[in-house]
């Protein structure tokens, strides 16, 4: 069995340190998850496996012999395959031809041989168990699990040095739950036939039943090792915070009773009917598994999409398109920062200010300086840290993009703030920023509904939680003293 | 350097092209009366260009201005040569303008056609809507009033030079307008802002409030109007109307707006840096033409310097993400 070993892992980025001493060892026959707080370092030494950054210094040795990267030929060269969750496809060609996109068609007097392409890969599916995939079907019509499976069966079509380690980086973010149980269906064959996997996820489930060994960065460096039949949730937690989980959030105050928002028989697609209230200084959380509804409440609230049902802000009806309710006082940070939030090349002032123009200007003309002075209270308050408000967004870090995002929401002080995923993608420095900055708004009097995939965050920073499946409210928790475990079993019980 | 290339660059070789006629020209290019001279040339290209900005800062772009310039000025002379006083005349061809405008709107925004296609479609319209209204002929002559040829040739007197009266252009006075004037909207309204938002990110400006099916529709009708605007000029400047006098201005504008995105810090349209494309454009045309190069060269040179100041613009952005 090959083993990949890498050790004293360095890279910085100008001031930055992204590895400072990492190291990982990979043995083929073996689930490895590789695991970390963003901005742990994982996504490096990644890039590095990938032929996409050269470490600083550090060492690589396969079966103990040197190990050169630097490289994506090199790194395929020795026998590295990454699947990232965005998956390169062309969806207008057929799955077989997606196989075979790198490599040559067999070919038959010239021409193609299709009999020839479709039989080889087939064979390639059902090496992995796969047989509910149709060769000629266009890769568009697939689901993101049955494409990531058919980006798998393509790398054991290679000739020559067949590949022995896969690199997943979060592979089942965006699958349902069938998708993902063929995933690990596939992930058991490769490793049957005695290659090595990467995991790399943040899924503690996923992590604890199908890794064999866990690697833990923290800050860059290597924390630890560990044998998954050796651990437990807990220790690795620890392990990737530096600190027990319970210091994460800040102590929370008790609402008050006095609703702000109330909706009734809200309705949109895939979602509802559903009614709820929230209260002055209350934070809702929102529960649910990936399709229960989670992804639209919010965008059906501040009216992104169209909805019906009664909804009142403070006794008045609420407006149905985003210009309407952030003028009554919704504030929204959506879930996907870069294509939803953010203008990436904008300067980071301008982002921030966008749904507040109109109080911002007098007679259709801007007024500069309250712009200016307004966007330097804001930084202030979420610190931010980037080198001036001209800044382009783009050049910040994400948890550093997430608070303009923020920073924009907080700026006309909303009665209700809609909050989606708020800490994907941040670093836990400003995850711990972002936590002590909904505390604060909530302690202010203002309301936050809270949607997030994150179980900790929410029992965390949540007063109740409403619980989604199939579009509907299937219960309301209180947060205090509720456990992962008895929240995500809510999370699966359909209503009855 | 990159970065240093990437700021500056454009400017430095704006400049030097300045630079190179002045030297190669000594006589005759550094002249107040060459520079009034090309303001006025220009003046129909600037407002073109300016307006179009309006709707490349979404990250659209309007193919349809220079037949919609070429209709509203047939326009306005076929209302002429009714008889309709010369105000209703040029109402007429502004509210061709407009509507035109409002047409691409209506088909990018609310239909979501692209703007490519959208624009194409109405350039190909408009044209032929040019050719039917004027019957296909040069309207001219006593069919134009003498008050609408007049304004062209008329100017804030800036004193006499030679024996001979030196004008300040009407027409560079009227381009200088709308550029102030679209500089301000942009720069500095709520509307302007928006617009530029929308081009930040689209569907990030729609979920901040930004209602952006109106502001495109309402944007595309501004750079209507500014065709037709330009259309006219053109007619009162060569006191004539014919159905593809303006058909030139749409790729030099859109080139001229390209020219400017390399000058501005963002890579962004930007009004004052649009001025300076259309400004670098039209000095080579002057300066060249005085050299006596031949005209089919000229094309050549003038697509050439496009090319390789889009180009340096393009190599320091790369050297900036690959930092």
């Amino acid at each position: 069995m090959p083993e990949l070993n890498l050790s004293g892992l360095v890279k910085t980025f100008g001031p930055a340190r992204a590895l400072d001493g990492a190291a990982l060892s990979l043995r083929g026959g073996e689930v490895h998850a590789l695991m970390g707080e963003n901005g742990a370092g994982k996504s490096t030494l990644i890039r590095i496996l990938a032929g996409l950054e050269t470490a600083d210094s550090g060492a690589v040795t396969l079966d103990g012999a040197p190990l050169r990267l630097g490289s994506p030929a090199l790194a395929e060269a020795a026998g590295f395959r990454f699947l990232h969750q965005e998956l390169q496809v062309v969806p207008a060609l057929s799955v077989a031809e997606n196989m075979h996109l790198a490599r040559p068609y067999p070919h038959r007097f010239g021409l193609v041989d299709w009999p020839a392409l479709h039989k080889a890969a087939t064979a390639a599916l059902a090496r992995l168990g796969t047989t509910h995939i149709d060769p000629r079907a266009m890769m568009g019509s697939l689901g993101t699990g049955d494409q990531m499976l058919v980006r798998i069966a393509a790398t054991l079509l290679t000739e020559g040095a067949a590949p022995w380690a896969y690199v997943m980086d979060e592979p089942t973010a965006a699958l349902t739950g069938t998708e993902a149980a063929r995933l690990f269906e596939a992930i058991a064959a490769l490793k049957a036939a005695g290659a090595a996997i990467l995991y790399v996820s943040h899924r503690m489930d996923e992590v604890m039943t199908l890794s064999d060994r866990i690697t833990v960065l923290r800050d860059g460096r290597h924390v630890a090792t560990r044998d998954r039949s050796a651990t437990t949730r807990d220790e690795i937690i620890r392990d990737m915070t530096g600190r027990d989980l319970t210091d994460l959030f800040p102590r929370r105050i008790p609402a008050t009773a006095e609703p702000v928002l109330s909706v009734r028989d809200l309705r949109a697609a895939g979602l509802g009917p559903l009614s709820f209230d929230v209260a002055a200084g209350e934070v809702l959380g929102v529960a649910g598994l990936s399709g229960s509804g989670r992804e639209v409440l919010l965008r059906a609230l501040i009216g992104a999409v169209p909805r019906k049902g009664d909804l009142s802000l403070r006794g008045a009806a609420l407006a149905t398109d985003p210009a309407g309710t952030w003028a009554q006082g919704l504030a929204y940070v959506p879930p996907e920062r870069r294509t939803e939030g953010v203008m990436p090349r904008r300067a980071l002032a301008e982002t921030v200010v966008l749904p507040h123009l109109g109080r911002l200007s007098r007679l259709g003309f801007i007024r500069r300086r309250a712009a200016t002075r307004l966007v330097a209270r804001l930084a202030r308050d979420v610190r931010l840290k980037a080198s001036g408000p001209d800044q382009p967004v783009a050049e910040l870090s994400g948890g550093n993009q997430q608070k303009v995002l923020f920073a924009r929401a907080l700026a006309g002080d909303p009665a209700v703030l809609l909050l989606d995923e708020p800490t994907r993608g941040v670093d836990v420095g400003a995850k711990f920023d972002i936590y002590a900055l909904i505390r604060d708004l909530a302690a202010k009097g203002n309301a936050v509904i809270m949607v997030s995939s994150d179980l900790p965050e929410l029992i965390g920073l949540s007063d109740r939680i409403a619980v989604l499946a199939a579009g509907r409210i299937t219960g309301t928790l209180p947060a205090a003293g509720l456990t992962e475990a008895a929240l995500l079993t809510a999370c699966y019980q359909r209503e009855s | 350097m990159a970065s240093f290339l990437r700021h500056y660059g454009s400017l430095i070789g704006m400049a030097s092209i300045v630079l190179f006629f002045w030297i190669a020209l000594p006589d005759t290019f550094m002249t107040l009366r060459n520079w009034l001279n090309i303001s006025q040339q220009l003046s129909m290209l600037v407002v073109v260009a300016v307006t179009m900005t309006v709707v490349m800062v979404m990250g659209d772009f309007d193919l349809s201005v220079g037949a919609m310039a070429s209709l509203s000025g047939v326009v306005a002379a076929v209302l002429f040569t009714q008889g309709l006083p010369v105000p209703v005349a040029l109402a007429g061809a502004l509210a061709v303008g407009l509507l035109g405008g409002l047409a691409n709107g209506v088909l990018v925004s609310l239909l979501g056609i692209l703007p490519f296609v959208a624009t194409l479609a109405t350039l190909t319209m408009f044209s032929g809507a040019a050719f039917l209204v004027s019957g296909g002929k040069t309207i001219f002559g006593r069919d134009i009033p003498q008050g609408f040829a007049d304004f062209a040739r008329s100017g804030l007197p800036l004193g006499t030079w030679d024996g001979k009266p030196v004008l300040f252009p009407a027409l560079t006075l009227l381009a200088a307008a709308v550029t102030f004037a679209v500089w301000l909207v942009l720069e500095h309204t709520l509307y302007g802002r928006r617009l530029y938002a929308i081009g930040g990110n689209a569907e990030a400006a729609r979920l901040a409030g930004v209602r952006v099916t109106a502001l495109r529709l309402s944007a595309f009708a501004f750079t209507g109007v500014g065709a037709a605007v330009a259309g006219l000029m053109y007619a009162s400047r060569v006191a004539s109307a014919n159905p593809v006098q303006g058909d030139g201005l749409m790729l030099t504008a859109i080139a001229a707006v390209f020219l400017g995105m390399t000058v501005t810090r963002d890579g962004q349209p930007h009004v004052l840096a649009t001025v300076a494309g259309v400004v670098t454009l039209g000095v080579m045309d002057n300066g060249l033409t005085q050299l006596q190069v031949d005209s089919y060269v000229r094309q050549v040179l003038v697509g050439a310097i496009i090319l390789v100041a889009v180009s340096i613009s393009a190599l320091g952005r790369r050297a900036i993400r690959l930092r």
